[in-house]
């Protein structure tokens, strides 16, 4: 629980994206549609029109301060509104300032300007009203409980974090390392910007089946692998995540805050149910660094995973289509 | 002075009235038949000392003898009517047009405001103008306004339904009404008036408006095929709503009507079969002045009242436009028993509870929404376009304000949908969304079919659909459709059929027949069969008889096409466009999303604390002083835990303090910096105090985080 030693607002700020335009290396600009953004996943994908060679992006912001912010007997003055986006991968901390739409109004907008070469993927911005208090500059009063995500890659704006798929054949691929791996159907790569899934096209057949839609007993096979291959790269990315945290001054580990805090964020509360995230975070690395737990613990990553990939439920659907085929043929 | 009507037509009216011949009259003024004759035909007027005794024959003063704005009260008073029982024996429980809706204010705005839409006088080009005025009587002004009824008379026949009232509904209805009336003394007078309307015109028997609404069931006399309402039975709604089946009209004409047009007063009253005093009743029973040229002069018809008599009723209109004002009396709210919903404002709740269907307050909101979802087109205005309509609602209680008047503002009840109408009137409208407050128009076809039965169409007519992204919450439910026509009320209101998932919320209105434009072709035909494809409710568009009978069997089937064609619009505006193939397929990649999944289920064991509130201040000398409270789960075992104060940083590892004091306060034990709780202990609260040795910058420009940890808090 956190606590300013100052009087606050206690409602949020709330922060809507009204339009996003790109600014392409020929100088020329791109108004994108609404549909690059959503409101209800709080997100804008800037990838979405499918240009390679944008430079930079406007993004228009409009923020409604909670009410009390313009109350006479206020603790603070001089209050500001501002548009910050973080870069938890770059460390890229850009803010902007907001004008205020009516006179007497609470609303506030403005526009952010996100520069392409700053970000590798997914940035959050999140808006801050800010004052002086008690002769103090800058302090914050309130923000965004729910902050945005700007992806800079991403064709959808989705919140949640996705991770990449390739395909290569591993045996010819110009990336050297994978020939070591020609045997296999799939690897898992948690090193890249984020972890991505290599699909060797070695194997026949197994991209064609991926791609597959129909409804028969295809797709139950093929929802079958994808629940193999999603058990398998969850438990990649967990090691992955939990392998290099920042440690503390004071020895705990530090919440990462590119994707391995999104993927350890979802995934704790399987590994060590019924306590905080940072607990469990916790918990965790003292098995792993410590003597003993770790390899009890690996249990409890694979249900994880297994339950990230809904392996029980694509394996139910692939036996009973197995049983009516069976009773099928039988007649 | 006010002028009033003819001299020779008022004369022949109040000698009618007053059941006298025109020999009578010669006679006791003293002048030949020849003359009264010629003053009545309006050949001559009698000079002024014959007025003064035309005046003492009429049994009135001179003044109304020469303003002529009222009848005399000469002849029969006014009185109330009641239509004698069926001479076959048959008998009438209710008027069955009155149960085609339930008896809830919001119905009462949709139909009565579709009326006055319908009745707009167009040629001035302004709006048609409603007031709804909820008022409730009590004490002294219940009492001044019962005598104004002539409650007295009607009381034996309100006492006969109300002995049958055990076994059918209305019978029911009108006894809680009466009762309603007496044990709370109260009674709840709806009106409603529309300024700049035609006013019930025409005769008093004969086809015309106000044969059509006083005397007449089930007739609707249109005034254009644009019109919303083709049944005739909205006006049933309007003694529906009243509980005791009475309503009192006063309309101001928009064409004279024996040379007159204002305060044309008359009452009906819907009551069920009943006896009174042995005489059989066969229903319906009407207030005003016994019509002389009726059999036994008994059959009541409007009359010309004066304006103290129209200040007794309520009845008294603002100005001398044309128009309608209907009261209702003692009207009540059935649907709003089921409305649970009541909204936190600081509203004080009445004593009687939740279940009071006049509670006029209540009304008043619900009369708001209810006419700002279905008339916010008709009030929208832009560009040379002026709204057709305005509304507004106020409340009072004995002529003291209750709820001051409030103008229905369409761009606060539904704004999203008149920011998007309004853009198109203005022609602002963009082809693609690309800022949130932009409206996108589609033209959309209907085609429409060739009636009388036979194959083929008739001719496209392009319809216009207009969608913008929804405002806010207030805008809910979220992703509809709002159709309408030329009377633009709104008609059907409709979800569109596979949206895919994590759109941003939109909203859509589709402007068909003449809300489309005047110019769009087939305009005229399209409102004609989408008239037709209507329901009495006016709440969508599709199979009716109507339709089968002038087109044929499967013509709603063109509406469905249109139906379809508006998703698929809507779909392509507001849905991300397909991607092509991706590598991995798309149940993969679905697969590899963090998302957040229902946790898994915690296990038995030790339950573990959780911080509930915290109340912390910067002690003198510069340390955090914390009041913590903590809930504890119901469980055998509790984990004892650790309180860590930390400072909160942006990234990076958060700096500890070290605590100077901690100590219990409730509930628990603190033991070498631990927190310890009983079992079965539920709530928990300890304070403490930090070390200043400890902070590494300056309390004041710090965050205090606080957290319990289970085990050794490293």
């Amino acid at each position: 629980m956190k606590i300013y030693p100052y009087k606050r607002l206690n409602r949020p700020v709330t922060l809507r994206v009204t339009s996003v335009s790109l600014k392409l290396s020929d100088g020329t600009r791109d108004q994108l549609e609404t549909t690059a953004y959503s409101t209800q996943q709080q997100a804008v994908a800037l990838g979405i029109a499918g240009h390679s060679d944008w430079v930079s992006a406007t993004i228009g912001l409009s923020a409604t301060l909670p009410p009390g912010a313009d109350a006479p007997d206020a603790a603070w003055s001089d209050l500001r509104v501002l548009a910050v986006l973080t870069d938890g991968e770059t460390n890229v901390r850009t803010s902007t300032d907001l004008t205020r739409e009516t006179a007497d109004g609470r609303d506030w907008s403005g526009s952010l300007e996100v520069l392409r070469d700053n970000h590798l993927g997914r940035a959050s911005l999140a808006v801050h009203a800010v004052g002086t208090v008690d002769g103090v500059r800058g302090r914050s009063i309130a923000e965004t409980d729910r902050n945005w995500i700007i992806d800079t890659v991403s064709e959808d704006p989705v919140r949640g974090l996705q991770l990449d798929v390739q395909k290569a054949s591993f045996s010819r691929s110009a990336r050297e390392w994978l020939h070591a791996y020609a045997d296999v159907p799939w690897i898992v790569d948690t090193s890249a910007r984020v972890p991505t899934v290599f699909v060797n096209t070695d194997v026949e057949g197994v991209l064609g089946l991926l791609d597959s839609s129909g409804s028969g007993l295809d797709s139950k096979v093929r929802d079958l692998l994808v629940a193999q291959m999603a058990t398998d790269v969850w438990t990649a990315v967990f090691h992955g995540a939990i392998g290099d945290l920042e440690v503390e001054p004071g020895g705990g580990p530090v919440f990462p805050t590119d994707w391995q805090g999104d993927v350890l964020r979802e995934m704790l509360p399987d590994v060590i149910p019924g306590v905080h995230v940072e607990e469990a975070l916790r918990q965790v690395h003292r098995r792993r660094t410590g003597d003993s737990g770790w390899v009890e613990l690996q249990t409890r990553i694979h249900y994880a995973a297994a339950r990230r990939a809904d392996a029980t439920k694509a394996l139910a659907y692939a036996i009973r289509s197995l049983e009516q085929m069976n009773r099928e043929s039988e007649k | 002075m006010e002028t009033g009507e003819e001299f020779g037509p008022w004369l022949a009216r109040q000698l009618k009235l007053a059941g006298k011949t025109q020999a009578e009259l010669a006679k006791e003024v003293e002048v030949t038949r020849a003359a009264v004759s010629a003053w009545i035909t309006g050949r001559s007027t009698p000079r002024p000392t014959v007025m003064a005794n035309i005046a003492r024959a009429l049994g009135t003063d001179l003044g109304t003898v020469h303003t002529r704005t009222t009848d005399t009260q000469a002849g029969l008073p006014v009185t109330w009517y009641h239509r004698p029982g069926y001479p076959d024996g048959g008998r009438d429980l209710g008027n069955a047009a009155a149960f085609a809706f339930d008896a809830d204010v919001q119905v009462l705005a949709r139909e009565t405001c579709q009326n006055s839409l319908d009745e707009r006088l167009t040629e001035n080009g302004r709006p048609v103008r409603v007031r709804y005025t909820l008022h409730e009587l009590t004490g002294q002004d219940l009492d001044a306004f019962r005598e104004a009824i002539l409650w007295n008379d009607l009381f034996p026949h309100y006492s006969a339904v109300s002995e049958i009232a055990g076994n059918q509904k209305v019978g029911r209805v009108v006894d809680a009404g009466v009762r309603d009336m007496y044990e709370k003394g109260r009674l709840v007078l709806l009106r409603v008036d529309d300024y700049n309307a035609s006013g019930l015109i025409g005769d008093d028997y004969a086809d015309g408006k106000f044969a059509a609404v006083v005397r007449r069931q089930l007739e609707s006399l249109k005034s254009g095929h644009g019109a919303g309402g083709s049944y005739g039975l909205g006006k049933a709604t309007l003694w529906a709503t009243s509980a005791l089946g009475l309503v009192l009209i006063n309309s101001t004409l928009s064409e004279p009507h024996e040379g007159r047009t204002e305060r044309r007063v008359i009452g009906r009253l819907e009551l069920p079969w009943r006896e009174v005093d042995g005489e059989p009743y066969a229903g319906p029973a009407w207030f005003g002045r016994p019509d002389p040229d009726s059999p036994g002069a008994s059959v009541a018809r409007s009359w010309w009242a004066d304006e103290e008599t129209v200040a007794r009723l309520h009845l008294t209109r603002e100005s001398d436009e044309p128009g309608t004002s209907f009261l209702i009396v003692g009207a009540h709210d059935v649907a709003s028993l089921e409305d649970k919903s009541s909204d936190a404002d600081d509203e004080t709740v009445d004593e009687e509870g939740g279940e009071d269907t006049r509670d006029i307050r209540k009304m008043h909101r619900r009369l708001v929404e209810a006419l700002g979802r279905d008339f916010w087109a008709a009030m929208t205005g832009g560009g040379s376009r002026l709204p057709l309509l305005e509304v507004s609602v106020r409340t009072l209680r004995n002529g003291d304000v209750v709820v001051p008047e409030e103008q229905v503002d369409p761009s606060a009840e539904q704004p999203s949908r008149t920011r998007a109408l309004r853009a198109h009137y203005e022609g602002t409208t963009v082809d693609r969304l690309t800022e949130a407050g932009q409206v996108a128009a589609r033209s959309v076809p209907l085609k429409l079919p060739l009636s009388g039965g036979a194959r083929g169409t008739l001719g496209i007519h392009q319809a216009v659909l207009l969608v913008t992204e929804a405002d806010n919450d207030k805008d809910t439910p979220k992703n509809q459709v709002h159709s309408l026509r030329g009377n633009r009320m709104t008609v059907k209101r409709a979800g569109v059929a596979n949206l895919p998932l994590g759109i941003n919320p939109f909203q859509a209105v589709l402007l068909v027949g003449e809300a489309a434009g005047e110019s769009a072709p087939f305009a005229e035909e399209v409102e004609e069969f989408l008239r037709a494809a209507e329901p009495p409710e006016h709440d969508r568009w599709g199979q009716t008889e109507e339709l089968t009978l002038r087109w044929s069997p499967s013509a709603y089937r063109r509406i469905n096409m249109l139906t379809t064609e508006v998703n698929n619009a809507v779909r392509e505006l507001v849905a991300r466009p397909k991607r092509g193939s991706r590598e991995g397929g798309e149940a993969l990649r679905k697969a590899l999303t963090v998302k957040t999944r229902p946790k898994a289920k915690a296990p038995s064991g030790p339950v573990v604390p959780v911080l509930d509130g915290l109340d912390a201040t910067i002690g003198d000398s510069g340390e955090w002083q914390i009041t913590a409270e903590v809930s504890i789960p119901r469980g055998d075992e509790v984990v004892p835990m650790v309180p860590v104060a930390q400072l909160d940083v942006r990234s990076g590892g958060r700096p500890k303090l070290d605590w100077a004091e901690l100590a219990a306060v409730e509930g628990c034990e603190v033991e070498d910096g631990t927190l310890r709780f009983a079992p079965g202990t539920r709530r928990a609260k300890f304070r403490g105090s930090t070390d200043v040795t400890s902070h590494p910058v300056r309390t004041t420009l710090t965050r205090l985080v606080l957290e319990l940890r289970a085990g050794k808090g490293e």
